[in-house]
């Protein structure tokens, strides 16, 4: 990563005694895609308003360029945001929506004309100009906006939830649309959306926002492989929750105690480890191997098949151990298991300590 | 649908015949005015022995029909400007502002609706016999704004609930002052409650009366006011006819509504 171009600097905003967003600190990079992924009410959107000047921070600073951004007005903070609901305006034409923040800046009508052009190309909505909104899908509005927000190259692009309003697979498509766009213009882009599937697709990097505190950054994968927090670990894939027993702990490896019997060493460890405490092991359900009998030497649970569900490209197998813990399990398509498992089966799960998490 | 117009048998023609009695209810002494005003007898005697205009040349003959026609004209022009300018800010503070009683101050605004108008004209005119007011285009202008701002308010609030705020923010992180994006965004959005504030607020001055009378002095008065001043004098068709020509205007204003209103929506 270069020099920071964006920076967000201890950025705290509290509504009476609620805490919305607790001291955020971010630094982006020029031309990133960087997204806010939460549940509603973890401070994202608080945070893309702060940057969009709707909302004052109650501390903390927003550098653009090593200068700060709060002492400008939102109107001339030359920063571009796609709302999540439908913000055309409504009296005016396709054209003259993507032409109102020029002629707000008084730029000579050929310009504008030539700008104009320029983003209906762009967004792919050429010959829609004369239309009004009111005429016009919510997709297509939507990309009349992203067009009306870039239109005059702001060095910043806000999201907030554009695609919360249409169907998935439109969702898709747009998702796409997006992407090509920011390739296209190399704009810096913060997104905010709730859907982890979104942001994957989507972003260079992923800020995970819980409880008005940044739990993770970092890239999809990284997120995916190393999760922070059993929040960020519930949040981006699915995942499956043992509690455990923590036996000792140290240099981010935990020896821990399943269900009282085997000890398993060299799990990765996070939070504050207490040796002889609570804890609970992650496992993803697509890394667990399905094994008829006890594996030697390797490390497995013994399970009892509760379902077995089929769901195309593959096959979700619920089960549970002998404490009662639910464990799930996801199968390839074709998996030889499957064929001759059915409900009631005693089987053994097997995974491997180093791709396993304890949150503690 | 429960009820399908289509299916209901001899049903049917009893409804269609409820809903011609009920409109002849309330157009009949309309058209029965009208009528009059063309009556060739002096006594408003129906129905007409024969037909004539020459109440509509006395009345446009006669100065002070003219006069008072104009007087209301002015009022009302005034009024309509003031009540959609006062009910705009108002509608915003209502709307936009986060403060205490905000319901309240809503409800407060809506009273000269319930109040009886008898009650309000009384108020008004002992109150501008001390500031001196009565008889004058200002005092009618007030009186007159004080009943035609809950209509303007009502409407324009209405126009501003429906019209989401985040468009307004658009316009503003689009470069306009958050002034420029109300003028140029949020207003023409909202025109047709503009537009039905400036329609109500005309016509609740053009054809008042009551407050209207307290404020009239010999020498200026609104055409309800001298409507009802010849009414009682003399029973002269003349009435009928300046009647007629206060409802054809009222007609045309509310044909005009709905036209712009198709257009608006469109």
């Amino acid at each position: 990563m270069s020099k920071p171009f964006l920076q967000i600097r201890g950025i705290r905003k509290e509504y009476g005694p609620v805490t919305a967003v607790h001291d955020v600190n971010l630094d982006v990079a020029q031309g990133e895609f960087l997204t806010f992924l939460g549940p509603s009410g973890s401070g994202k959107s608080t945070t893309l308003y702060i940057l969009a000047g709707f909302e004052a921070p109650t501390r903390g600073d927003i550098l653009l360029n090593g200068e700060t951004l709060l002492s400008t007005p939102s109107h001339k903070r030359n920063i571009g945001m796609v709302f999540q609901r439908y913000t055309l305006f409504p009296h005016l034409t396709v054209g003259e929506n993507i032409a109102f923040p020029l002629k707000v800046r008084r730029l000579p009508k050929a310009e504008i004309d030539a700008k104009v052009r320029d983003m209906l190309k762009l967004v792919r909505l050429e010959g829609f100009e004369d239309r009004k909104p009111a005429q016009m899908s919510g997709g297509q509005q939507q990309r009349v906006a992203l067009a009306r927000a870039l239109a005059y190259d702001p060095p910043v692009l806000l999201m907030d939830e554009p695609l919360s309003a249409l169907d998935k697979k439109l969702r898709e498509e747009i998702q796409h649309e997006i992407r090509r766009i920011h390739q296209q213009t190399e704009v810096t882009i913060l997104y905010v959306t709730h859907d982890q599937e979104e942001a994957l697709r989507l972003s260079d990097r992923i800020a995970v926002f819980s409880k008005g505190v940044i739990d993770q950054i970092g890239t999809g994968p990284e997120l995916y492989a190393n999760p922070a927090t059993r929040f960020v670990a519930e949040f981006i894939g699915d995942s499956d929750f043992l509690p455990c027993d923590l036996v000792t702990a140290a240099n981010g490896k935990a020896e821990i105690a399943l269900a009282g019997t085997t000890v398993i060493p060299n799990v990765p460890v996070h939070g504050k480890p207490v040796a002889g405490g609570k804890a609970a092991l992650m496992l993803r359900p697509e890394r667990l191997r399905l094994m008829r009998s006890a594996p030697g030497g390797a490390t497995a649970v013994p399970v009892t098949i509760s379902d077995i569900t089929f769901l195309g490209n593959n096959i979700h197998v619920a089960t549970e151990t002998a404490r009662g813990d639910a464990l799930a399990v996801r199968l390839p398509f074709g998996h030889e298991a499957i064929s001759s498992l059915s409900r009631g089966d005693s089987v053994w799960l097997g995974f491997d300590p180093a791709s396993a998490h304890v949150f503690c | 649908m429960l009820l399908n117009f289509d299916r209901l048998g001899w049903w049917k023609l009893v409804l269609i015949g409820i809903t011609l009695l009920t409109a002849a209810f309330l157009l009949l002494p309309i058209l029965f005015i009208a009528a009059l005003s063309f009556g060739s007898s002096q006594w408003l005697i129906f129905p007409p022995p024969g037909w004539t205009l020459k109440w509509y040349q006395e009345l446009l003959a006669d100065p002070r029909w003219l006069e008072s026609a104009w007087t209301s004209f002015q009022i009302a022009i005034i009024v309509t400007v003031l009540s959609v300018l006062l009910g705009l800010v108002t509608s915003f503070g209502l709307t936009r502002g986060r403060f205490m009683f905000r319901e309240a101050l809503k409800a407060l605004f809506l009273t000269p609706m319930i109040l009886p108008v008898v009650v309000l004209a009384v108020a008004l005119y002992a109150f501008f016999l001390q500031i001196g007011l009565n008889g004058t285009l200002t005092g009618f202008v007030i009186s007159h704004l004080v009943l035609a701002l809950p209509f303007s308010i009502l409407s324009i609030t209405n126009a501003l609930e429906g019209f989401d705020k985040s468009i307004e923010d658009a316009a503003v992180l689009c470069g306009a002052s958050p002034f420029e994006a109300k003028i140029r965004v949020t207003l023409p959005a909202i025109s047709h409650g503009i537009f039905s504030a400036a329609i109500f607020s005309f016509l609740t001055s053009w054809d008042e009366v009551v407050v209207a009378i307290f404020m009239a002095s010999p020498t200026l008065q609104t055409l309800p006011v001298k409507v009802w001043a010849t009414l009682r004098q003399d029973l002269t068709p003349v009435v009928a006819a300046a009647s007629t020509l206060l409802i054809l205007l009222t007609v045309l204003l509310m044909v005009l509504v709905a036209l712009v209103r198709k257009g608006l929506k469109s």
